[in-house]
């Protein structure tokens, strides 16, 4: 029979605890703090005290309460001292940025990514941009981790990147690249696929706060959906879930580049929209809207191709609501576009083939964060380690 | 979701004249909702409009705010009750920047002179309210601002007011399509802060894209309020060109009283809209 917790687990607990809630909320008054957390009001300003020495939190006065009494101390997270590197290897574009306690940005660099660049070629490019950032940190702060957002599939346990056809890799080592440049100083690199993080971060600070059950759909060369269900990010037994883009849609369909027929982003990624359209040569958001663009002008080509990939769409989204009974769908990446430009269709395909009891509450969204989702949520988890156990990162 | 509705109107009738432009209209609008109200051309959607915002008086029925009933027979009696609207027209001014522009009319003093630094915090509270970030600053001169910037400006200005309640008038008709995209965005973020808005809209996709109900008029008549979730894009059509859809709208065989439109339109077909 096990014993009950420690004291020091109920402390490490604790201080995790309180370091979540401003990390999440912002500043926070200790009178806030004690109501949300439920713990009296000499532990939190014992718990407080303990960050405060470990430089994670500072406390203040607030400005003008307009109440009388004494007013209560805020707790803020120190955002300018404490940070995270958190990296974006997405089909188009690499991105770094320095990311400060509390989901502040605090620097960043955004590169163009040739297509085809492999990981020896990568690593060194963030490199740079990270002795770049480096230089401007002041002295003092604290480093607490690395994330990486990768476009493909990420083992969980070692960031192994099994299959990315977008970008041409296939079983590279990325957390291990990483974490041997200068990029992953200061503890393991964490990975995990763009749109997986993507909903983190919208879960943690954006449209889906306060939702537990949440699909987000993320749209580059394909389309990738994070998934939160009961709170939890689901990701499956080795980290690969959430590849709806693979979903057989149409058994009589185009081939897919992952060797299957019929996939859901044969029929709804950027390479069916231009085709529906008769245009080429072109990719990303650049080719959603080169067909958005001219539907929205009147082109009547462009107008039908946006209906039919919509339509699609549309299937795809109904068949997962009626899986995972989200309370919201986001679309993000090119996805954002796809769908404000073809939601009636949309709409009205999940309207009529998704099952009533599980699509009436479903509310359909783009993201909060925009594109730096993935920056963002890649930071989360990169923070995760010092939420833990605060003291002991820190 | 609020189970009483911020505004209820009530059996609205309004005649210029020989001419009835409404009849026995029914709305109603939930605070953090979007209500589409989508109708043809004439189908007396600005005129509804004008009515709920004290520009023209109504000769028959009810507003309810919050359950009570209340009058409203001036545009300051809308405002009173925290109503603005947001012409398609943007009734901007073009030589003067964005805090002037937000509290035209409406300026705030200290003393004599005008308080420009309550007023400019005020803007910016407002806009980052609204998470704009497409603004660089609050004193260029509106001229300057695209047009998706100054359908910003005019949202924001509608918002400033503690308002309840915000109608927008087809706010992305003159808009690219990032643009668009933008100002959809904010629409959805208006409701989701908590205010009720009435979205006029002859875009389907936009009306899809934000709304949670959709309300259609056709030839004066309210013929369905229904949720987003139940409706589908062909049905919506439908209700605009022929004032039906199966079991939604006009019953089929209506007995119109003065023998003018409310003819069940079987032969149109609703064509391929946006």
């Amino acid at each position: 029979m096990r014993a009950g917790p420690s004291q020091d687990e109920i402390r490490r607990q604790n201080l995790g605890a309180l370091l979540r809630y401003v990390h999440v909320h912002g500043a926070t008054t200790r009178a806030e703090l004690t109501s949300r957390l439920g713990l009296n009001r000499s532990t939190i300003g014992a718990l407080t005290a303990d960050l405060a020495n470990a430089g994670l939190v500072s406390e203040g006065t607030p400005k003008e309460t307009g109440r009388a009494g004494r007013p209560s101390l805020v707790v803020r997270p120190e955002s300018a001292r404490v940070y995270a590197y958190a990296y974006s290897i997405e089909v188009d574009r690499l991105r770094a940025a320095r990311i400060g306690l509390g989901g502040e940005l605090l620097d960043r660099r955004d590169l163009d990514r040739p297509p085809g660049l492999l990981v020896d070629e990568v690593v060194p490019l963030l490199a740079a941009a990270v002795t770049e950032m480096q230089q401007a940190v002041p002295a003092g702060s604290i480093r607490v981790g690395t994330g990486a957002a990768v476009c493909g599939m990420a083992r969980r346990d070692d960031g192994l990147v099994r299959l990315s056809p977008h970008t041409g890799w296939s079983d590279e080592s990325l957390a291990e690249r990483l974490g041997g440049a200068e990029l992953g100083a200061g503890g393991p690199v964490v990975t995990g696929s763009v749109a997986d993080l993507s909903a983190l971060a919208e879960h943690v600070r954006g449209v889906a706060a306060g939702c537990d059950n949440v699909i987000y759909l993320y749209g580059d060369a394909g389309i990738g959906a994070g998934i939160i269900a009961g709170g939890r990010r689901i990701t499956g037994h080795g980290g690969h879930g959430g590849e709806v883009g693979h979903m057989v849609v149409n058994p009589g369909g185009r081939p897919c580049s992952c060797g299957s027929r019929g996939c859901w982003e044969t029929e709804v990624g950027e390479l069916a929209l231009l085709r529906a359209a008769g245009r080429a040569g072109l990719s990303g958001q650049a080719a959603v809207l080169a067909v958005v663009d001219p539907a929205a002008r009147g082109d009547a080509s462009a107008q039908a191709a946006v209906r039919q990939v919509g339509d699609w769409l549309g299937f795809g989204v109904a068949n997962l609501v009626n899986i995972f009974n989200p309370e919201l769908v986001v679309f993000g990446g090119t996805m954002r576009d796809l769908y404000l430009a073809a939601a009636a269709q949309v709409r009205s395909r999940l309207n009529s083939n998704a099952l009533a009891a599980c699509r009436e509450h479903v509310r359909l969204r783009t993201p909060a964060l925009g594109d730096d989702g993935a920056l963002l949520g890649a930071a989360e988890l990169a923070f995760e380690r010092l939420l833990a156990d605060p003291l002991d990162v820190a | 979701m609020s189970a009483t509705p911020l505004l209820e109107l009530r059996g609205i009738d309004k005649s210029f004249g020989p001419v009835q432009v409404l009849r026995d209209v029914a709305l109603s609008a939930h605070a953090g909702e979007v209500t589409a109200l989508v109708g043809d051309n004439g189908a007396g959607k600005s005129t509804l409009v004008k009515c709920i915002s004290g520009i023209y008086t109504t000769d028959a029925g009810e507003f309810l705010f919050e359950g009570r009933p209340v009058t409203i027979n001036s545009p300051r009696d809308a405002a009173g009750l925290g109503i603005e609207v947001v012409y398609q027209d943007l009734a901007l001014c073009d030589n003067l920047d964005i805090v002037q522009n937000m509290f035209l009319g409406r300026e705030k003093r200290s003393g004599l002179v005008l308080d420009e630094p309550t007023m400019e915090q005020m803007a910016a509270e407002t806009l980052a309210g609204l998470s704009v970030r497409t603004v660089k600053s609050l004193r260029q001169h509106v001229s300057s601002l695209s047009g998706g910037q100054r359908q910003t400006v005019a949202i924001a200005k509608a918002v400033l007011w503690n308002s309840r309640l915000v109608i927008l008038d087809e706010p992305t008709a003159a808009l690219g399509v990032a643009q668009t995209a933008q100002v959809l965005e904010l629409v959805r973020r208006l409701a989701d802060n908590g205010l009720a808005v009435v979205l006029i809209s002859h875009n389907m996709n936009d009306v899809f894209a934000v709304s949670d109900r959709i309300a259609a008029l056709y030839l004066g008549q309210m013929v369905a309020q229904v949720k987003t979730t139940d409706i589908t894009h062909a049905q919506v059509v439908e209700l605009i060109t022929a004032g039906r859809s199966g079991n939604l709208g006009l019953t089929p065989d209506p007995a119109p009283a003065d023998g003018t439109g409310a003819q069940p339109a079987e032969a149109q077909n609703p064509g391929a809209d946006r």
